[in-house]
């Protein structure tokens, strides 16, 4: 009796331990498979649509340790991290709003590309879009594709070449209220036709375009929905014609000469030094560690501020 | 084991490998998709070069809105003025 109970046991144990095994198994492959998703655009979520305004910016950089630290040091953003396989991604908060997004990627030179901030502006359908941009002389450069959470999304390259996501997010758009600072306050697109490249945008999100007066030979068109400005198309500088087209984005602040020096004591470098802007107030263009580009735009509280135009 | 227990012990196994092979080699909807599992992670074309801008190169919006210009019945808008608290704070030149 005892010869015929010991074998079975020992099945039964050996089958036990083998299904352990195998849930044990199944678990850590379907953990391994739910992805962190990324934050939404608004939270709580909204029924708010925006198309035209840019809604959210994300930095792609070789070294995410050293631009959260930039960034964190110089706007008081911080960070959660998000990991999908061998991707890192941090989003960027203030004051528990999202504000941006950052991405790992390596970075190969022989690849001629630089890292940069890509603009994401908002749209109702991404793939009506990409069509239309594509009939338009746009090239795709990432397919529509959806992000948990997040909404449907692509690449596009205008016809100048500049680089530009779309967005359709599924939690509605931010509000149209005034940038805090810290936060992105303006975009500006610089190209080398800009009456060509804002009737290609006027095709997507149905842009009112204002010719705003500009120095000779220069062109600064104001690109509107809602009756808001949502960004500008501005010619290259005269003197600086080899520029590739691209979207510029600005981070509102206080004092654009403080920040600047901020930017340089924590890695950064000035491209374009502060300087009095059509609003009464100054800009500059910095470049984080990594060499992306973005902008200080002052914006204070109150008009006492001349214009200047 | 019994047949019962090898059909188990077959499904939990083909549950694993498939999970374990899409988190590899799928962009699930994580917010990845670029080569597989890399972000949205594009280097933009080489070239943005800075300087030059002149005394007269402008980007920013105006305060309160524009001059009317070119062909526009009005003037250019501004950028949104309303603060998160409701109050307005300059520059929007939005009809009420």
């Amino acid at each position: 009796m005892h010869s015929q109970r010991c074998p079975n046991l020992i099945g039964t144990v050996a089958t036990r331990s083998l299904l352990v095994a195998l849930l044990s198994f199944a678990c850590a492959g379907l953990a391994a498979a739910a992805v962190s998703p990324l934050p939404p655009l608004v939270d709580p979520a909204s029924q708010e649509h925006h198309v035209g305004k840019v809604v959210f910016v994300e930095l792609v950089t070789p070294d995410l340790a050293a631009a959260k630290q930039f960034y964190g040091g110089l706007f008081g953003w911080t960070f959660r991290d998000i990991r999908s396989g061998n991707t890192e991604y941090a989003a960027a908060s203030l004051d528990g709003r999202v504000v941006a997004g950052l991405i790992h990627k390596e970075f190969s030179s022989a690849k001629h590309g630089q890292p940069a901030w890509l603009t994401i502006i908002a749209v109702r359908d991404v793939d009506a879009t990409r069509d239309m941009a594509v009939q338009h002389g746009a090239k795709v450069l990432f397919a529509p594709h959806n992000f948990a959470d997040r909404g449907r999304e692509a690449v596009l390259a205008d016809p100048q070449g500049a680089v530009f996501a779309v967005l359709a997010s599924t939690s509605g758009d931010p509000p149209d209220v005034l940038a805090e600072p810290g936060e992105w306050i303006w975009s500006s697109l610089i190209t080398r036709d800009p009456d060509a490249d804002a009737a290609f945008y006027k095709a997507l999100f149905d842009y009112e375009i204002f010719n705003l007066p500009a120095e000779e030979g220069a062109q600064h068109l104001v690109l509107a929905t809602d009756n808001y400005a949502r960004a500008s198309a501005n010619s290259w500088p005269a003197n600086n014609p080899k520029v590739h087209p691209h979207w510029l984005n600005y981070v509102r602040v206080e004092d654009a000469d403080a920040t600047a020096k901020k930017a340089v004591a924590l890695g950064g470098r000035i491209l374009v030094e502060p300087r009095l802007d059509r609003h009464g107030g100054k800009i500059a263009v910095i470049a984080d560690p990594a060499g992306a580009a973005f902008g200080l735009l002052e914006w204070s509280d109150t008009d006492s501020k001349e214009v200047t135009q | 084991m019994n047949r019962l227990t090898w059909r188990w012990a077959s499904a939990i196994l083909v549950i694993g490998l498939f999970a374990t092979l899409s988190s590899g080699c799928i962009a699930t909807g994580g917010g990845y998709g670029y080569d597989g599992d890399v972000g949205i992670g594009y280097y933009e074309p080489a070239g943005v070069v800075y300087g030059g801008w002149g005394g007269g190169y402008r980007v920013a919006p105006f305060r309160g809105g524009g001059p009317r210009a070119g062909q526009a019945s009005r003037s250019a808008p501004s950028i949104p003025s309303r603060s998160r608290g409701g109050n307005s704070h300059g520059g929007d030149s939005r009809p009420r």
